[in-house]
């Protein structure tokens, strides 16, 4: 009950917090907004808009930095500035600090909701499955911020904290081959089909664009299993930071 | 009826013993000074007694608890205020403290009083609805301080809570402080700034290297240095008096030199401040000579020998 009653405030922290607004709400926008103009009319050999293609690349990859906030608002709360207030009270920790993952999920997933409403509404994307989209936002907001997690309790310094989850959203999109692509070799291979999360995302709402759920669930359940596995390892982690 | 107890605790780190073997008692009622210089230890003994930071050695009770000091039942009657300002800067002033509230388990209605409370006596009211990235240094502090006591704790500990303000400020937390001790809390006070001790403590207990040097009230410890006084030269050029040659005068205790200041503790009623005076005199130009009544500060002198703070930072 007593940790319930912060949800509210964490909240509100996440959504006064400007810097994140700018980051992942803000700058998405705008760059979708001038990759539509950029890449309109354009299709590739399947005739399928690139923007289309853009547009939902870019809704996911910007939840692989959706953890940051979680990490960053469990450092200064359990770890840092507020810690001795928090040790200090009577109400468990750990709890909160699973109500701050929670909290932190649920907003990088409006976000992600949100750039998806604005390219629909404004830009007239059309989204071939609205609810399949949402769910693998909400799966990526969840991996993001376990790993996030993980990192922030695995190693006592936060910036090495703050630097590995940045080698988590820029290594994945650069193993996506967004920036450049990948060299032909069965290590990428199998990172991009089975080990990268925006590309087994981007790929599970690509099969259901063709109607093949199979290989969506196939790749979204990669993607659930992940979280699967690495919960646990968070859990522990957690529990030996927090002693 | 004793609140809060520390037997014997050591806490060291590495070689070094940051608590070494300390004992202390806070009783009901008191506002008990922790006085010492920095680095003496009275954050890591306020974080021994919080629960913070677990001890090497040694029995800690708090609230008559010596088996599970830590529960939660007990921290409900524990508040804390952080040497370091720990509020939420998105939060606005009463957001931030209704979220404290809330974690200590106060519903709808008495948390909306208890933050109004907190507010108005920090005197923060005008300022509810404005988040603390606007607030001054002192005006934090004074909304630190209100996060510790929406839950009207029994037992409130004060991790130097002046730090770096200004007067004003000040002057409203000692007040506050008063306050809170005349509506029945007990309050462990630390700081390094011995006026403050001196306004507002009904005992001091003087620390230094992880040892209680002293304990008492102000009156007590200034008379265990009433049979001494305080002879402060301020002089031209300091570095050229020859100290071991003022100390070896008969009833000289101690000599300290900082800055252009020269202060030698002496014997009462030796007499030998002509003494004194011409050995200073012959090696450097006298500015000034002040004979002092003695003071907390005199008394951790002449315990530690040592400044209680450097004059440079004195207020």
């Amino acid at each position: 009950m007593r940790v319930l009653s912060t949800l509210r405030f964490t909240l509100l922290r996440l959504m006064r917090n400007y810097i994140v607004l700018l980051l992942l709400l803000a700058v998405p926008i705008a760059l979708l907004t001038v990759f539509s103009v950029i890449l309109s009319g354009m299709v590739d050999e399947a005739g399928r808009p690139y923007f289309d293609q853009t547009a939902l690349t870019m809704v996911l990859a910007f939840q692989l930095f959706g953890g940051s906030t979680v990490m960053s608002y469990l450092n200064e709360d359990l770890f840092a500035r507020n810690r001795e207030r928090m040790t200090v009270a009577p109400f468990n920790r750990t709890l909160y600090a699973f109500s701050i993952l929670l909290a932190g999920s649920a907003f990088s997933f409006l976000l992600g909701a949100a750039i998806m409403a604005y390219t629909r509404l404004v830009l007239g994307l059309v989204w071939a499955n609205w609810g399949w989209t949402l769910y693998l936002i909400a799966l990526m907001a969840v991996l993001s911020s376990i790993v996030c997690v993980i990192f922030v309790c695995g190693v006592k310094s936060f910036s090495t904290a703050e630097r590995l989850s940045e080698v988590y959203g820029v290594g994945f999109v650069l193993l996506a081959g967004l920036f450049f692509p990948m060299p032909q070799h069965a290590v990428f291979e199998f990172m991009g089909s089975y080990g990268n999360p925006l590309t087994l995302s981007v790929g599970a709402v690509r099969a259901v664009e063709i109607g093949n759920w199979n290989e969506a669930w196939f790749q979204a359940n990669i993607v659930l299993a992940a979280i699967g596995f690495l919960f646990p390892v968070m859990l522990v982690m957690g529990r030996r930071r927090l002693r | 009826m004793t609140l809060a107890s520390m037997q014997s605790v050591l806490k060291r780190y590495g070689s070094c013993a940051a608590l070494d073997y300390i004992d202390l008692e806070i009783h009901e009622g008191e506002i008990v000074g922790l006085l010492g210089p920095n680095g003496a230890g009275k954050t890591t003994l306020i974080q021994a007694l919080t629960g913070i930071l677990p001890v090497d050695q040694g029995r800690i009770s708090l609230f008559g608890d010596s088996r599970n000091p830590f529960s939660d039942a007990n921290k409900q009657k524990l508040g804390l205020v952080t040497q370091e300002i720990a509020v939420f800067e998105e939060l606005t002033a009463k957001e931030g403290l209704e979220f404290f509230a809330g974690i200590y388990g106060l519903r709808r209605e008495e948390k909306k009083k208890r933050v109004a409370e907190a507010l108005e006596f920090v005197g923060l009211s005008a300022y509810a609805n404005k988040v603390p990235h606007k607030f001054s240094g002192g005006m934090k502090r004074r909304l630190n301080i209100a996060c510790a006591l929406t839950h009207r704790p029994r037992l409130l500990i004060m991790d130097e809570p002046t730090v770096g303000i200004d007067p004003q400020s000040r002057n409203h937390i000692l007040e506050s402080v008063q306050k809170l001790r005349e509506q029945g809390t007990t309050i462990l006070y630390t700081t390094h700034y011995m006026e403050e001790v001196q306004e507002i403590a009904s005992r001091v207990v003087i620390l230094d290297q992880g040892q209680v040097v002293k304990e008492g009230t102000v009156q007590q410890l200034i008379e265990t240095v009433r049979h001494e006084e305080t002879i402060i030269f301020d002089v031209a050029d300091p570095l050229g008096i020859p100290l071991r040659q003022v100390e070896s005068i008969a009833g000289v205790r101690q000599v300290s030199v900082s800055g252009s200041r020269i202060t030698v503790i002496s014997a009462a009623g030796a007499g030998n401040l002509d003494r004194i005076l011409s050995v200073v005199q012959q090696h450097s130009g006298v500015l000034g000579i002040q004979a002092d009544k003695p003071n907390l500060e005199d008394v951790f002198l002449t315990l530690t020998g040592k400044q209680l703070r450097d004059r440079e930072g004195s207020r």
